[in-house]
């Protein structure tokens, strides 16, 4: 039990360090980083309807989370989670479009389907790029991302436009009532119970099968891997797929949801706060459940911040990016005081 | 035709500077995500420095502080730290577009565009319609050189390398990688503070919120498809510029009959060929197991 | 002319600990000017840490090393270069992508550090000259055969006037005629006034070289610069092996394991006549960067036989491994496995068919250290069933618990990091998990590299088994000593060929000039 604490003791003091030097930047910025941080708790937890706003943002990106840490199990730095959460949005649109009249329960699986499938493409790419020619997964997943996100720009100003709006506004027409699984708030039976049916499986998964094991031995040595006889293709293109369709999950739910449309733009970080949630949470699907919830809060607190304490919401985009710059810390001397009477680990 | 080339030149300095940059922390084993940090907090500290003192000499010092101390920073972390480069960099990534981002709002009240009165000094009427171009274009191809001698033609090049390399090589001979990481990580800051000040200031004298739209990563990509040479990642440098400004080229002249965001994609796409293409030429898998060593996750 | 002239090194009471461990005890010793000191003992005795610490690359928790009686700062390398100490590493210390000069300079002192490349090749090749090292200054260290690499390796540690020149296990990859080459250049070295220290670990090599001998064994110091002409290989194997150990030993083993003797006669083993296991016949593969290509390999390795391979390191032993494998492709030729046709097929598929493997590199290519026990030991049987199947980690856990136990290793629990185990604890996990019951056909490379002796004592005695069971056993190794006391047969490899068969008794003249026979 106490070895398992290891790694949340570890998060939890570096997120006090991410948010000592977030803190710093405020103060030097000309806010007072005290009452800065109160007003992100107030947004995030206290004021009337922040937890179920911190909720309707942490199931998302749970979804997402889970994904990601699939392909970082097996050793991959797929960090094009965002681009795979539009395209998944994206074709779920399309899909929706194209099937105009359909009754809802055939629309709406099928743009499911459709919006996991995009996002499995878009994992899928790179992904093969890497397993054929060894070209870095870095590089592709993260210009992956930026081409997505001018994809649909240009498809909710395009073909997917909404005639009736104002020519300001970039988005697709608003999807009916009835094909959507959850109303603006966000948090709906349907929603939770995708999100615990993932959770569920992805858990099973990491740890109840062959693939979960493998793919962690092939994420810390391929090459021993390799010696054994795996056939690394299998392992690391299914790890790609699960995390593209994952996210794409995500861009479906969101669009089905909450949003009601596909939107110009929408959530730019979501797939960074999602990896930054399964390296927080060590990957572990329990883990990314609690800290799900935690950047939901802070993500609630971004639309807080403006409207009620005037303070401008890249505040937040400052604490996820400080908790990212530390997290991956390892620091011997954190390590020597966590070891306090454990087995040699 | 000299339109076009003033275009491109203005667009790809900042990105050779900031390559150049990266150059310097790959050679020295540094997988440098956060240069698009650096770069903007450069970018940003440039003019607001020009608002703030009123002159250009005393805004680009105040930029190369700031982006030295993020350097260190960065360099804390990994090497102190021993977190891993990749997300520490993305991380500071963001540290640097939202800090320069709650900057702006509070100094100015509002998220809008900040403008300086002057920019980065220009070539002036001697260099006839190359003159609007600034003195950083004219000095990147001697800095270009300056490193290459710097890297492949002195011992503290080398020893640079070998710290890269074969950590252990330099440690046995005297040479203290971290230390190596450090200088180059500085140097490195001081060429992304030219390179954001270039951005900024050398053409419009504007600061905008997020106005690096990804170059950081492009410098980035540059370096990887020149295998961190100084020369060749400089020119896979100016290539994904000359697509970026085809694409704005195309727009204009096609107009609306182009798709203007789809253009927009061209250099990331150009990106993930020139590696795709970096990794055919050198033996794919070789690259990644080389780079393989320097993660840690 | 002074009494007691000052040793031209000295080390006073060096502690090493790395972590609960106690690398270095306590070791005092003077080494004096002008001579060969061998420094001997057992992997994992403290030699190459001593050389280090020596060098100023590991800080020692207590302690002093004085070179011409003036102390060094402990944990400084460019001090202990300052005062004249190189420091030449086992496994080689240059830069692979590095030219020679290149390789040169970055260790230079002094001015003159801007230079063009011609400068550059000009400053270096008189230095390599100089040191009868025969190589193009422009060549790549990592084109380099591993002979010449070391040449360079050395001609860097003397760039700078060392007075003191330490060479870890120098002898390790060479061949016996490469070894008596390096004692003639050491020989040289020493006649102009260096000192030369070297860590070795055969006593034929002691006796052939060193002037004083010095023996480590658990990091204490057992026996402190005797004079070589006092000492004898009995007297040294005893106390390199240690009385406790030397009583659970063969006379022929553990004279393999000190290299007592220049040519072991290996107790006969009637080989069994039986179908062949590994059949590979005028095998050959393309080269790439893991090594050369084979050219037109037969061989033949039947059931209940041990063949040993022996060569210098590079010479395509690794692409055989690989090619047997199936982990690279041949261009021509046809293996078989127990009969059966394998060219082409995956290794997965060999593995089912009997094929085990025990890697040349434990911690790279044999266990992921960051991964857990139980899991290294699985992975060969997980990879038996389909991916998505469904398993039972409690289980799993257990039967490598058992496993692990049946095969002697020292473990708090199976969750345990297999990077936390000793050299030979890990072996061990690998032998546990490649010698099963349903194996046919073993690879065993480099098995008992940087293995103590109870280890390597161990890894013999459970390849010896194997065979007796009836297993075909392929042992590659580049320590003639444990290829003659184990092997039924040897086979040396040469440039991607093979260049020569022998059968015992062994005779390390012949088969050491097999293995550096210039191709014609």
């Amino acid at each position: 039990m106490m070895t398992r604490l290891i790694p949340v003791v570890r998060a939890l003091v570096f997120i006090v360090a991410a948010l000592v030097l977030c803190g710093v930047i405020f103060q030097f910025a000309g806010y007072s980083a005290f009452s800065m941080f109160q007003d992100i708790v107030d947004g995030a937890f206290l004021r009337p309807g922040a937890p179920l706003q911190s909720l309707r943002w942490a199931l998302p990106l749970f979804i997402t989370s889970v994904g990601v840490s699939i392909s970082f199990r097996c050793g991959y730095f797929n960090i094009g989670a965002q681009g795979q959460f539009y395209i998944g949005a994206i074709c779920a649109t399309f899909m929706a479009t194209w099937l105009n009249d359909a009754p809802a329960y055939v629309l709406t699986p099928l743009c499911f389907l459709a919006g996991m499938a995009g996002g499995a493409l878009w994992a899928f790419w790179p992904g093969w790029l890497r397993l054929q020619s060894g070209t870095d997964e870095v590089i592709t997943t993260l210009m992956g991302n930026f081409i997505a996100g001018l994809i649909l720009v240009y498809v909710t100003t395009g073909p997917l436009k909404d005639p009736s709006g104002s020519g300001q506004q970039s988005s697709s027409r608003p999807l009916k009532a009835a094909y959507r699984i959850s109303d603006s708030l966000g948090v709906s039976p349907v929603i939770v119970a995708i999100a615990l049916v993932v959770g569920i499986g992805m858990w099973l998964l990491v740890n109840r099968t062959a693939f979960g094991v493998l793919a962690s031995l092939a994420g810390r040595n391929p090459t021993m891997v390799k010696w054994q006889g795996a056939r690394v293709w299998r392992i690391g293109l299914s790890s790609f797929l699960i995390s593209g369709a994952l996210a794409g999950l995500s861009g479906v739910i969101e669009v089905f949801g909450p949003n009601g449309r596909l939107v110009g733009g929408f959530l730019p970080t979501h797939g960074f706060t999602a990896i930054l949630i399964a390296l927080v949470a060590s990957l572990s699907v329990v883990g990314i459940g609690f800290v799900s919830l935690f950047f939901g809060g802070l993500a609630s607190a971004a639309l807080y911040l403006p409207i009620m304490a005037g303070l401008p919401s890249s505040a937040i985009d400052i604490v996820n990016a400080a908790i990212a710059l530390f997290i991956t810390a390892k620091s011997e001397w954190v390590d020597r005081l966590l070891r306090l009477g454990n087995a040699p680990s | 035709m000299n339109d076009i080339i003033i275009a491109i030149l203005r667009s790809g300095t900042p990105l050779v500077y900031v390559t150049l940059a990266g150059v310097l922390a790959q050679r020295s084993g540094v997988w440098h995500l956060g240069l698009e940090g650096v770069m903007i907090i450069g970018a940003c500290a440039t003019i607001l420095g020009i608002v703030a003192t009123g002159s250009f000499a005393l805004a680009m010092l105040i930029a190369c502080l700031a982006c030295v101390v993020a350097s260190a920073l960065l360099w804390f972390v990994i090497e102190r730290l021993k977190a891993s480069p990749i997300i520490a960099g993305l991380g500071l990534t963001g540290l640097g577009i939202g800090g320069t981002a709650l900057a702006i709002q509070s100094i100015f009240g509002s998220q809008a565009a900040v403008t300086a009165p002057f920019g980065v000094p220009r070539l002036g009427s001697a260099f006839g319609p190359y003159g609007i171009l600034s003195v950083f274009v004219l000095a990147m191809p001697f800095v270009v050189l300056a490193l290459w001698a710097l890297l492949r033609r002195t011992r503290f090049g080398l020893q640079l390398a070998a710290a890269g390399e074969h950590p252990f090589a330099a440690r046995s001979v005297g040479v203290n990688p971290s230390t190596m990481r450090l200088i180059a990580l500085l140097g490195g800051g001081l060429l992304c503070a030219v390179g954001g000040a270039e951005l900024s200031a050398g053409s419009l004298q504007i600061f905008a919120q997020n106005m690096t739209a990804g170059r950081g990563f492009m410098a980035f990509a540059a370096v990887v498809f020149g295998a961190g040479h100084p020369i060749g990642s400089v020119l896979a440098a100016l290539f994904f510029s000359v697509v970026g400004a085809v694409g704005i080229r195309a727009q204009l002249v096609f107009g609306d009959a182009a798709p203007h965001d789809l253009l927009l994609a061209l250099p990331y796409l150009a990106t993930v060929f020139g590696v795709w293409l970096s990794g055919q030429l050198r033996g794919g898998a070789k690259a990644a197991a080389d780079f393989a060593e320097l993660r840690d996750y | 002319m002074t009494e007691m002239q000052e040793p031209a090194l000295e080390c006073r009471n060096v502690s090493v600990a790395f972590g609960p461990v106690t690398a270095l005890s306590q070791v005092s010793l003077r080494f004096e000017a002008g001579l060969v000191h061998a420094v001997v003992g057992q992997n994992g005795a403290g030699k190459t840490t001593f050389a280090r610490v020596v060098a100023g690359l590991i800080r020692p928790q207590s302690g002093e090393v004085l070179v011409q009686g003036r102390p060094v700062a402990a944990g400084s390398v460019k001090g202990a270069r300052a005062a004249g100490v190189e420091l030449v590493h086992q496994s080689f210390a240059l830069p692979p992508s590095f030219t020679v000069c290149e390789a040169m300079e970055f260790g230079a002192q002094g001015n003159r550090s801007v230079f063009t490349r011609g400068q550059l090749e000009r400053r270096w090749s008189s230095h390599l000259a100089s040191l009868d090292v025969a190589v193009d200054t422009r060549r790549r260290i990592r084109d380099l055969p591993v002979e010449t690499q070391q040449g360079v390796e050395i001609a860097r540690a003397l760039v700078t006037d060392a007075r003191v020149l330490i060479l870890d296990e120098p002898t390790a990859v060479l061949s016996p005629s490469g070894a008596e080459k390096l004692f003639d250049r050491i020989r040289t070295l020493s006649a102009l006034g260096v000192t030369v220290i070297l860590i070795l670990h055969k006593i034929r090599e002691v006796l052939a070289i060193a002037d004083t001998v010095t023996v480590l064994r658990g990091g204490r110091l057992i026996a402190a610069t005797t004079p070589v002409a006092e000492t004898d290989s009995a007297q040294l194997s005893e106390r390199i092996i240690g009385s406790a150990s030397a009583q659970t030993l063969a006379p022929a083993d553990a004279k393999a394991l000190v290299g007592a003797e220049s040519g072991v006669v290996a107790p006969g083993h009637a080989a069994v006549v039986a179908a062949p296991m590994l059949e590979l016949r005028n095998v050959a593969t393309r080269g790439d960067k893991e090594g050369p290509g084979l050219r037109d390999v037969s061989l033949v390795i039947r059931p209940g036989e041990i063949v040993g391979l022996a060569g210098v390191e590079g010479n395509g032993q690794r692409t055989l491994v690989r090619a047997i494998a199936g982990l690279v492709d041949t261009t021509h030729g046809d293996i078989k496995l127990d009969g059966a046709p394998v060219t082409g097929v995956a290794l997965g598929e060999r593995r089912t068919r009997g094929l085990r493997i025990i890697p040349f590199e434990r911690n790279t290519e044999g266990l992921s250290l960051s991964s857990a026990l139980w899991e290294n030991w699985s992975a060969r049987q997980l990879l038996r069933s389909p991916l998505f199947q469904f398993i039972n980690p409690r289980r799993i856990q257990r039967d490598s618990d058992a496993a692990l136990k049946a095969w002697d290793v020292r473990y708090a629990s199976t969750a345990q990091k297999a990077g936390s185990l000793s050299g030979g604890n890990a072996q061990k996990v690998i032998l546990a998990r490649e010698i099963d019951d349903e194996a046919r056909l073993i690879l065993a490379a480099q098995p008992t590299r940087g293995l103590d002796i109870g280890a390597t004592a161990f890894v013999w005695r459970a390849l010896r088994a194997a065979r007796d069971r009836g297993c075909a056993v392929l042992l590659v190794s580049s320590d003639l000593d444990e290829l003659f006391d184990i092997s039924d047969r040897i086979v040396v490899m040469l440039s991607g060929g093979v260049a020569g068969e022998f059968s015992p008794p062994y005779d390390i003249a012949r088969v050491g000039a097999t293995m550096t026979e210039a191709r014609p």
